[in-house]
């Protein structure tokens, strides 16, 4: 939402952004601009990003567009705001205590968490890993209930 | 106190046969004649001092006078530009200004000369007020509105001083320790003062003159400080080739005020500035910046000085210049600093940690080193049990600690090698001092040698080859004289 994020609407943007991006950790926030959660996690994103802008892109993707709704389905988005990390066109995995550790749901208590969580990240995506245990302690890591839908 | 006059008497008498036809010199024997009390001085016809003209001449000089007609006259006559094309020397207007430059600094001594006249005349007066009114000048003013009088209430000194020290001058005439003065010797003093103060009048009168025809003399100069300024800093230099010829810093320097009275602060005091503190450019400079623009003025002052002795641009442009330069890099010094932008944060894991060394490091990890009784306690034997603290294999194991075959039970305290550095050193100091007898390591507890654990000298064994005379090949304490740590 904010004017210093870019905003991808179409598929071909997306894939150019998780291909292009070398060597930084891309940043993908699922959500729409109109959510109070998805406003707060934007705003947090938006003035951390000149601060991990050497080694970490963030772009936002509208989930209320057509295209993309083939993303959302693959990364099963169901609440937002997600936020899905890739490093060099790989999808980073991060184990933050919760059910679901392919994505991060919700927003960040304050703007060095959300920092922490991109540089370990980084630090495992440098070493190699895929997936990576999340520096934040429980307290800070917000909890959703996944109800399943349609059942 | 009658045998005291009477001897210093008697010494006096001595000295005023030589020196009757010379009173000239009395001014340096007055200076040791001082705590005499100037009773005594006064009796003594020898010693000229009591007449104010034996050691204030400057007035009745020709030279003075003359120069003081000639500035009254080209004071009158105003201001008048002689011709260009004329050199300078021939001038006869160049001339009398560099006259007047010789005499101001003339006039300046004299009045030191009077100032330290009145002072000993009024010490028996009130002896505190010199040390709390400083300035020649101020002091001449005071003494004559006191005159005679005991009580300083009666006596208005509003406008002389600053209303701080006028208190303080009160609250001290209070308490002083000072007697009325003898009529003759007032009327010296008021003599003296009223010579004082005429001679600042005349001091004043030739700066005025100076001033008036700065713009001429050094029109660069006067473009940066003023002519005012200019005058006055030519006038203590002696010169305008004298002010050239002065480091930027000494210039800087020149009218500075130096003392402080005793008791009054020094937070206001500006230090290192002098003359040029006068000047518009350093007013309207905001006080932070201050010295440093005190500085540059200096500096730039002291090169159009330059260039005006040698009368390189009588048009004043290099000085309209410089006076440009300065106040453009006082703006620059006063416009805020620009933005900060907030800076990334670096990639972690890019830059390597910094590795620090040497001595200190050195020292700090031997703290944390595997001793040498600990290394001996990893190691075992083939084929020998070791013992252990709760014997029969239980409990932590010694290791070669106290074997048989490691040769003893002593273990030495080996020290690190830098201590044993600095012990080699201390214990070299000490062998060509001390007796050698005992040595800061050998511990007064004495145990036996099947328990415990003796510390043994490392330095023993120097010892024993350190005395040259008894060889130690053959010695039967002696040990290996070296021994490497294994």
């Amino acid at each position: 939402m904010s004017f210093l994020l870019n905003t991808l609407t179409t598929k071909r943007e997306v894939d150019t952004a998780i291909r292009d991006t070398l060597d930084k950790v891309l940043v993908l926030r699922f959500g729409r601009a109109s959510e109070p959660v998805c406003l707060q996690l934007d705003d947090i994103l938006a003035k951390s990003s000149r601060e991990i802008s050497k080694f970490a892109v963030i772009a936002l993707v509208d989930i209320d567009a057509e295209e993309v709704q083939v993303y959302a389905k693959y990364f099963d988005i169901v609440l937002i705001p997600s936020t899905v990390f890739f490093f060099n066109a790989h999808h980073m995995k991060m184990d933050s205590g919760t059910a679901d550790h392919t994505k991060w749901v919700g927003s960040f208590q304050c703007k060095q968490d959300f920092i922490d969580v991109v540089e370990a990240i980084f630090r495992g995506a440098m070493k190699g890993k895929l997936i990576v245990s999340c520096p934040l302690p429980p307290e800070q890591i917000p909890r959703f209930q996944l109800l399943f839908k349609g059942l | 106190m009658a045998n005291l006059a009477d001897s210093f008497l008697a010494d006096l008498e001595e000295l005023s046969d030589d020196e009757a036809p010379v009173p000239d010199e009395d001014e340096a024997e007055v200076g040791d004649m001082e705590e005499d009390g100037d009773d005594d001085m006064d009796d003594l016809e020898a010693l000229n001092y009591d007449e104010l003209d034996s050691v204030s001449k400057l007035q009745k000089t020709q030279r003075y006078n003359d120069i003081m007609e000639k500035v009254e006259e080209a004071l009158q006559k105003g201001s008048d530009i002689s011709g260009q094309g004329m050199v300078l020397e021939d001038d006869p207007e160049y001339q009398l200004i560099v006259d007047c430059n010789g005499l101001s600094v003339d006039i300046e001594n004299e009045i030191i000369i009077i100032h330290n006249f009145i002072r000993d005349k009024y010490r028996m007066k009130f002896p505190e007020l010199e040390s709390l009114v400083n300035h020649p000048i101020d002091y001449a003013r005071l003494v004559k509105k006191i005159g005679n009088e005991m009580d300083l209430t009666l006596v208005d000194l509003e406008g002389l001083l600053p209303s701080a020290i006028i208190m303080v001058v009160s609250v001290t005439a209070s308490t002083t320790s000072g007697k009325r003065l003898p009529d003759d010797v007032l009327n010296k003093t008021i003599d003296a003062c009223d010579r004082a103060l005429a001679l600042d009048l005349a001091k004043k009168k030739v700066l005025d003159f100076v001033e008036s025809r700065m713009g001429y003399i050094a029109p660069n100069l006067s473009v940066i400080v003023g002519s005012a300024v200019a005058a006055k800093l030519m006038g203590t230099a002696g010169g305008l080739s004298a002010l050239a010829k002065m480091p930027a810093c000494n210039v800087q320097l020149l009218g500075a005020k130096k003392k402080n009275l005793a008791g009054f602060s020094t937070a206001t005091s500006q230090f290192r500035v002098g003359y040029l503190e006068q000047a518009e450019i350093f007013q309207s400079t905001p006080p932070s910046l201050r010295t440093r623009a005190c500085r540059l003025l200096a500096a730039k002052s002291t090169l159009a000085a330059r260039v005006d002795s040698i009368r390189g641009d009588p048009t004043g442009k290099t000085g309209r210049n410089l006076r440009e330069e300065i106040r453009k890099k006082i703006e620059k010094w006063q416009e805020p600093p620009p933005a900060k932008q907030p800076k990334p944060l670096p990639v972690p894991d890019s830059e390597p940690k910094k590795k620090r060394g040497g001595r200190r490091l050195r020292k700090m990890k031997e703290r944390y080193a595997v001793t040498d009784m600990r290394k001996l306690a990893n190691r075992m034997l083939f084929g020998i049990p070791e013992e252990s603290s709760l014997g029969d294999g239980l409990g932590e194991g010694y290791g070669m600690l106290g074997q048989a075959g490691s040769g003893r039970l002593r273990v030495s305290v080996a020290q690190s090698k830098l201590a044993t550095y600095r012990a080699t050193r201390a214990f070299k100091e000490k062998q060509y001092g001390s007796s050698g007898a005992t040595s800061g390591l050998t511990s007064s507890l004495a145990f036996t040698p099947i328990q415990g654990i003796e510390l043994t000298n490392p330095q023993s064994h120097g010892n024993l080859l350190g005395s040259g005379t008894q060889s130690t090949y053959f010695s039967e304490v002696g040990t290996f004289s070296k021994i490497k740590r294994t």
